[in-house]
């Protein structure tokens, strides 16, 4: 069992949460091209190491959380607080 | 009595019934269809869903929150003075389900919009009643039935009486209330209302080496 630290809830279970993806900076909406919009939703980096990633907890407080999560060993370093 | 409650066959009676099989004999209450059955068992499970359940949502920390008197994972009763008689939990960041006497669900949401209303807050008030189902586990085994279907710490140090939580319980989004009843460990149990047959027959056969039994509804319930 995999466990997530959920800044509201405290840890719980993984399958509680739903895995939203790698966070990053947002590009801003008024100068982005499509290019840049697709890279931004579509394309991750998807390394071996420490990444930061936003969840949801769906069977909780329905709030979505960003945490730093090492891929290769799913150690979980930090919670990112609330989103 | 309106031509609406007249049938062909003589009069009926306008009745609500539970998402959740309830075991003879079947009595009317307020309304409602309920169970009448008595059980002495250690550890019962009781088909709460008669119950008037209105939803509130606020910012969390604000008016509406001191008024209700339940910050996000505690339940507190007769928390504001015109809520007598009512159950509030506080199940989520801004969240609050506030549990009243059978038949009482207008009023109730009066009350709450007015208390929205007077905090000068945006939020909603909704009645969930025939929307949700509601059961109640009583019992010193309660706890250990639960611990079967649901991974949260359940012992008096991390979830003491008051406390409220929303968790996966048999797989299902349930809000989970400790609500100890009489000095006996209790448990509330909402989820919806399409759910609530499946956690009902869920809790019984995890409860089953616990010796669990059905009670039926007693008045007021909460």
């Amino acid at each position: 069992m995999m466990l997530l630290p959920c800044p509201w809830c405290g840890p719980r279970n993984a399958s509680e949460f739903r895995y939203v993806g790698e966070t990053g900076p947002r590009p801003d909406p008024t100068t982005a091209t499509p290019e840049q919009w697709r890279r931004h939703l579509y394309f991750h980096a998807n390394p071996r190491g420490w990444v930061r990633e936003s969840w949801y907890h769906r069977a909780g407080c329905r709030r979505y959380f960003a945490a730093e999560r090492h891929t290769a060993t799913n150690e979980v370093r930090s919670s990112g607080g609330h989103s | 009595m309106s031509d609406a409650d007249r049938s062909a066959d003589g009069p009926t009676v306008t009745i609500a019934r539970s998402p959740i099989a309830a075991p003879e004999p079947l009595v009317p209450h307020r309304g409602w269809e309920v169970s009448g059955r008595r059980s002495a068992a250690a550890l019962t499970i009781t088909d709460l869903t008669p119950l008037a359940k209105v939803a509130v949502r606020a910012p969390m920390d604000g008016a509406v929150q001191r008024a209700l008197g339940a910050p996000f994972g505690r339940a507190a009763r007769d928390g504001a003075p015109a809520l007598d008689g009512t159950l509030v939990v506080g199940s989520g960041p801004g969240e609050w389900l506030v549990l009243a006497p059978v038949g009482t669900a207008g009023e109730v949401r009066e009350q709450l919009a007015g208390i929205v209303t007077e905090a000068g807050e945006f939020g909603t008030v909704v009645d969930l009643t025939h929307g949700r189902a509601l059961l109640r586990l009583r019992g010193e085994a309660s706890a250990d039935l639960l611990a079967k279907v649901c991974a949260v710490d359940l012992s008096d140090a991390v979830t003491p009486d008051g406390a409220a939580f929303r968790s996966s319980v048999a797989n299902l989004v349930t809000d989970v209330v400790r609500d100890d009843a009489g000095g006996v460990r209790s448990y509330l149990l909402h989820c919806e209302r399409s759910s609530g047959q499946y956690l009902a027959a869920a809790l019984l056969d995890a409860g089953a080496e616990f010796g669990i039994d059905v009670d039926g509804f007693r008045d007021p319930g909460i």
